[in-house]
């Protein structure tokens, strides 16, 4: 498969070393990730929660401020993901769980940046009560179902296939 | 003891561990349960301790709806995941751990929000808050770690 040098060169870091030589590296890492994963999670729960008008009293300008809270906290799911690659490259590359994920964190991405660009600036000036455009509620709405998917296939990707 | 047999050895118990899918659909209900719960206790408790303060706490209050509904998930299916060797699971520290620091976790944020309402000074409310904050995060990390504690 295509991405068999990047499983072989990801084998050949000192990093896999690592993962694999010590072991409360990969139960840490999957702490971290969990821990990442709430507070990702959260800020999307108040961002998507006001955009949807769950939460519409809630200050649309101050939800904004979770905005970075979120990116942290992906960059932190991100890197102790790159974590359990390391530790075993070809299981997870080859996992079809872990291939799911990655497509849905790729179109979650695409979906923040269309919120990002194409509605944040209007969202902005919301009063607070006020329900957001239809438009901005599907973003939000895909937002977290694509999130709660996400989460699912990584929850099962030791089911879908031979990584740990 | 009796009770915990009782439980391990009827059907939900024979579901959890011989059913195919059974074991990574409840576990993955567990997972999304977790997240909205706790992703909710982050956002609230970040506010108590200074974060967006622009944002009214009573304005929160529909989240905890959807926090409610997370934590029904999870009492289910945890109740679910227990009885696939529950006996065990009461004597393993991390899950007594575990436990624990729910209950604690979940009254203290009841007094977070007591101390919010009653306007009580900032040093007891932000307290409360990171204690409860820990409590959650203990739990969490907690119930990650009974996979290897075993």
């Amino acid at each position: 498969m295509f991405w068999e040098p990047f499983a072989t060169w990801l084998e050949s870091t000192w990093f896999h070393g690592v993962m694999i030589d010590i072991y409360w590296m990969f139960p840490l890492m999957e702490t971290l990730h969990f821990l990442a994963l709430i507070w990702l999670f959260g800020a999307l729960l108040v961002v998507d929660g006001r955009v949807l008008g769950i939460v519409r009293f809630l200050n649309m300008k101050a939800c904004m401020k979770f905005i970075p809270v979120a990116m942290i906290a992906f960059s932190f799911s991100f890197l102790t993901g790159l974590a359990f690659l390391h530790a075993d490259p070809f299981n997870y590359l080859a996992n079809p769980g872990f291939q799911w994920k990655m497509a849905l964190i790729a179109i979650a991405g695409i979906n923040a940046l269309w919120f990002w660009l194409g509605e944040h600036k209007e969202l902005l000036s919301l009063a607070d009560g006020q329900q957001a455009p239809f438009r901005a509620k599907v973003i939000a709405l895909i937002s977290i179902v694509l999130w709660v998917f996400i989460i699912i296939m990584g929850r099962i990707l030791p089911y879908t296939g031979g990584a740990g | 003891m009796d009770f915990l047999l009782w439980y391990e050895e009827g059907p939900v118990g024979l579901f959890i561990r011989e059913s195919l899918w059974g074991y990574p659909i409840v576990l993955f209900s567990h997972a999304v349960g977790m997240a909205t719960v706790m992703g909710v206790v982050v956002a609230l408790n970040m506010r108590v301790l200074g974060f967006a303060k622009e944002l009214s706490i009573p304005a929160f209050d529909n989240l905890f709806i959807v926090a409610w509904l997370g934590f029904f998930i999870n009492l289910i299916s945890g109740l679910i995941l227990f009885a696939g060797s529950s006996s065990t699971y009461v004597f393993q520290g991390s899950f007594q751990l575990k436990i624990g620091a729910i209950l604690l976790g979940g009254t203290l944020m009841k007094f977070v929000l007591g101390a919010v309402r009653a306007n009580k000074p900032a040093y007891i409310q932000k307290l409360l808050s990171i204690v409860c904050l820990l409590c959650w995060i203990v739990g969490v990390v907690t119930g990650r770690l009974m996979a290897y504690l075993a």
